[in-house]
């Protein structure tokens, strides 16, 4: 419906990621190798499973904060209940339905209490957290049978295994979202949701599915990282929401709602990961890449507002 | 004809003003004398609000020019042009609900001050009070403006506009939300100013009214000036006629209707401070029409049946049985479409291609495992354009770009999609140029004579009178009398609207409405 203004701002951002490469690669001679893109890959497989989710709430103009500390439960679910006795198969069953249930209850609690999603998910943030730190008691579970490590370490050839998981979740998300009927209904409700319900949308079941969605990626990616670093404990992902939203935004998707794609998020994904890969590699602190984070996500916002005014 | 622009109050000339590649004014002349009231007239999109704007500072003219007392004036903004004593009453207000009356008169005004510093709120209420009464109400300005009428609301912003010492107010459709009865106190307003020298603009698609208040009528037509008169050289046909470009069919036509079985009724339906013991029944082949002041519950009792408000308690029958509907999409399945009377925040998503918004409704018919089939989605919104004559953009253009009337069938296309058998319309004319508004007078007949239930909620009520075959005048929550055949009058109507005359039943003689 808004083909044309969509490739525009894609065209941008893809202008934008192949400055940003070419700028990392003469900060670090060893950034544009093929070796170093793959290996780095492996690093955000999981925030971009999450934004593709996380794309979709910010189209309904919501937004999703607890997804960082919904990573760390579905983390300590798996890796305490293996500890406590349970099959790894059945450990990671729980975890996924874990990471399920919450986001069902984000939706929940966004649709039936009416409560904006902002305060809402800033509550379970803290809850689900807190949670992961009441059960693991602040304690890690590192030792898993060997077969575990195929989620996160295993590569085929030089590709990681996680990659082929990502290119999958982005065609299924991206063709939900662009060729559905559900995906139709997401749009709607972002760009005018009392029209929407007008229309017959069943906003509340479109949105509780749409949080769920974002759990359940969630929990993906939490077993993909809990298998990675070989270990689960309550403080993972500490400010990953940040990462997030930051990607779904530069994609070009709007906090107001109704636009937004997964191209773009996709190519947001990207270029928050190169970004943090090559100041990585260029020696540039932890602390300082928080900063040109920020600096990206106020520039990325411009831009987007930019779009809109430019199509308004 | 006029006299020499130099000693004129307000006047435009030659103003060009377009939006990307869409000319809005072409080249238009326009001028108002003091104590005058000047009416213009259009279609939807023939470029009256534009040109409005332009005089005003809320756009800037690409070409020509504009003068106030003979002086060439350029505003940058309403703000400069309220300095200079120029106000608009725009068409959607601008006003703030959950603030004061006071403190929306005193929006963007010097407030009185304590010493030190602070707002003087007594002086502010006082003032406030002063300003309203000038135009004779008098209520509490210390109320949130959110709890008024959309009348007194009106007069709110009239009174904001004056308050500057405007000596030009434009008012942009100021009746559009307006019963008749509130119309006339806003005419009496408008007498007043213009006899103290103020130069109105008045913008309306209600020609009678036109007729009534103003002493000149200017028609514009696709951006372009088509003819400026006095009143009184003018008669209704020959104003549509240069309105529309071309002569119009007299009444709206009505076929012949055969009345047949109860499709819908309603039996003690009420929901608590909205509209209580509501008895209604639908025909399949009829139109009710629902008439009422604004305020009177006919918009919530419709939102009821269509699950947008669930009633409290009550029956809602389909074909005899009882039924439980609590969404829109519930309503939907079971074959009822409502076409609601705010077309821009809940009829249309307007950043949506016309096509999707036409789709909308019925994408569970247009698509097969959830995925949506493309050609059936285009082919569905062709049929639907040609069927209602949608004009003015290709069908992935956003409905955003549409002229109000295209706009209204655009939402009506889209309720139609699902071929429901029980039609309720909520205003369906509203803010709706001459030449549509009889289209789809002629289409809410055609849907009638097919067989299907109409129910029509208007606030005209020529328009009511013309398409209903049974009129319910509903006044404080309640029907107040059901009128059929040559019983139904504009006199009666209205008497049983306001409360003037006894209901059919025992009720009370009430109080009318403020």
């Amino acid at each position: 419906m808004t083909r044309e203004r969509l490739l525009g701002r894609e065209a941008v951002l893809l202008g934008v990621l192949v400055v940003v490469m070419l700028g990392m690669s003469l900060l670090s001679d060893q950034f544009l190798t093929l070796g170093n893109l793959l290996r780095t890959s492996r690093f955000f497989v999981e925030i971009g499973l999450i934004a593709l989710g996380m794309t979709l709430v910010i189209i309904t103009a919501g937004i999703d904060l607890s997804v960082g500390s919904a990573l760390a439960l579905v983390s300590v679910t798996i890796g305490f209940s293996y500890a406590a006795g349970a099959p790894l198969a059945l450990a990671i069953l729980l975890g996924l339905l874990v990471g399920l249930a919450g986001g069902c209850f984000n939706g929940v609690m966004v649709t039936r209490l009416d409560l904006h999603p902002l305060v809402v998910t800033l509550g379970t943030f803290a809850l689900f957290r807190g949670l992961a730190f009441g059960v693991s008691d602040a304690d890690a579970v590192s030792t898993y049978p060997e077969w575990f490590a195929y989620f996160g370490q295993f590569y085929l050839g030089p590709v990681p295994g996680q990659l082929f998981v990502f290119i999958a979740a982005i065609t299924a998300v991206w063709l939900l979202l662009a060729r559905t009927r559900f995906g139709r209904y997401v749009y709607a409700i972002g760009a005018n949701e009392e029209a929407a319900r007008f229309s017959g949308v069943p906003v509340r079941r479109v949105k509780v599915t749409i949080y769920t969605i974002t759990g359940a990626l969630v929990a993906l990616a939490a077993v993909i990282y809990t298998s990675r670093v070989s270990s689960a404990r309550a403080d993972f992902g500490q400010g990953l929401e940040l990462d997030v939203i930051a990607a779904v935004v530069l994609g070009g998707a709007s906090i107001r709602g109704g636009v937004g794609t997964i191209p773009g998020t996709v190519l947001g994904v990207l270029t928050i990961a190169v970004l943090r890969n090559g100041l990585q590699l260029a020696g540039v602190a932890t602390t300082w890449q928080l900063f040109l984070l920020g600096v990206l996500l106020i520039a990325a916002v411009f831009v987007n507002e930019f779009f809109r005014r430019r199509d308004a | 004809m006029a006299e020499p622009a130099s000693s004129r109050l307000l006047s435009l000339e030659g103003i060009h003003k377009h939006f990307g590649g869409i000319v809005a004014v072409d080249g238009v002349d326009f001028d108002l004398g003091h104590g005058e009231v000047h009416a213009l007239v259009g279609e939807n999109g023939a470029g009256k609000s534009t040109l409005m704007k332009v005089a005003v500072g809320f756009h800037q003219p690409d070409e020509g020019r504009v003068e106030v007392d003979g002086e060439p004036v350029a505003f940058r903004s309403t703000r400069d042009a309220e300095a200079a004593g120029i106000a608009i009453i725009p068409q959607e207000l601008d006003q703030f609900p959950h603030l004061s009356v006071a403190e929306n008169l005193a929006v963007g005004r010097a407030r009185p001050r304590r010493r030190w510093g602070g707002i003087d709120w007594d002086a502010l209420a006082e003032t406030a009070r002063r300003q309203l009464g000038e135009l004779g109400l008098d209520l509490d300005v210390t109320a949130p403006l959110g709890l008024l009428s959309a009348a007194n609301r009106q007069v709110v912003a009239i009174a904001r506009a004056l308050a500057g010492d405007a000596r030009v107010v434009v008012m942009d459709e100021p009746t559009a939300a307006l019963s008749e009865r509130e119309t006339e106190r806003l005419f009496a307003i408008i007498t007043d100013l213009s006899s103290r020298g103020v130069g109105v603009v008045y913008i309306s698609h209600r020609l009678e009214e036109v007729f009534r208040i103003a002493d000149r009528i200017t028609v514009l037509r696709d951006g372009h000036h088509v003819r400026t008169a006095t009143t009184s050289e003018l008669d209704t046909d020959e104003l549509v006629r240069l309105m529309v470009g071309r002569p119009l069919g007299e009444q709206v036509p009505r076929s012949d209707r055969s009345v047949g079985d109860t499709a819908l009724e309603l039996r003690g339906l009420t929901r608590a401070g909205a509209f209580a013991d509501i008895d209604l029944v639908l025909r399949r082949g009829e139109v009710l029409g629902l008439a009422g002041l604004i305020g009177a519950g006919r918009t919530e009792v419709a939102q009821a049946m269509f699950g947008v408000a669930p009633a409290d308690s009550g029956d809602i029958l389909l074909d005899g049985e009882a039924v439980s509907i609590r969404s829109p999409e519930e309503a939907m399945r079971r074959g009822i479409a409502y076409v609601p009377e705010e077309r821009r925040s809940q009829g249309l998503v307007l950043p949506f291609s016309i096509r999707a918004n036409i789709s909308l409704s019925s994408l569970e018919r247009l698509s097969r495992g959830g995925l949506i089939n493309r050609r059936a989605e285009r082919e569905l919104a062709e049929r639907s354009a040609t069927a209602l004559a949608i004009r003015g953009a290709e069908l992935g253009a956003p409905a955003a770009h549409l002229s109000g009337g295209n706009q209204q069938k655009v939402v009506l296309s889209k309720a139609l999609a699902r071929e429901p058998g029980i039609l309720l319309f909520d205003e369906p004319t509203r803010g709706v140029d001459v030449g549509a508004k009889a289209e789809i007078a002629r289409l809410i007949d055609r849907l009638a004579a097919d067989g299907n239930a109409v129910l029509v909620i208007s606030s005209e009520l020529e328009e009511v009178l013309a398409l209903a075959d049974r009129v319910a005048v509903m006044r404080e929550g309640r029907v107040v009398g059901e009128l059929a055949g040559t019983e139904a009058t504009q006199e009666r109507v209205m008497a049983l609207a306001t409360g003037s005359a006894k209901p059919d039943d025992e009720a009370a003689p009430a109080q009318a409405q403020p």
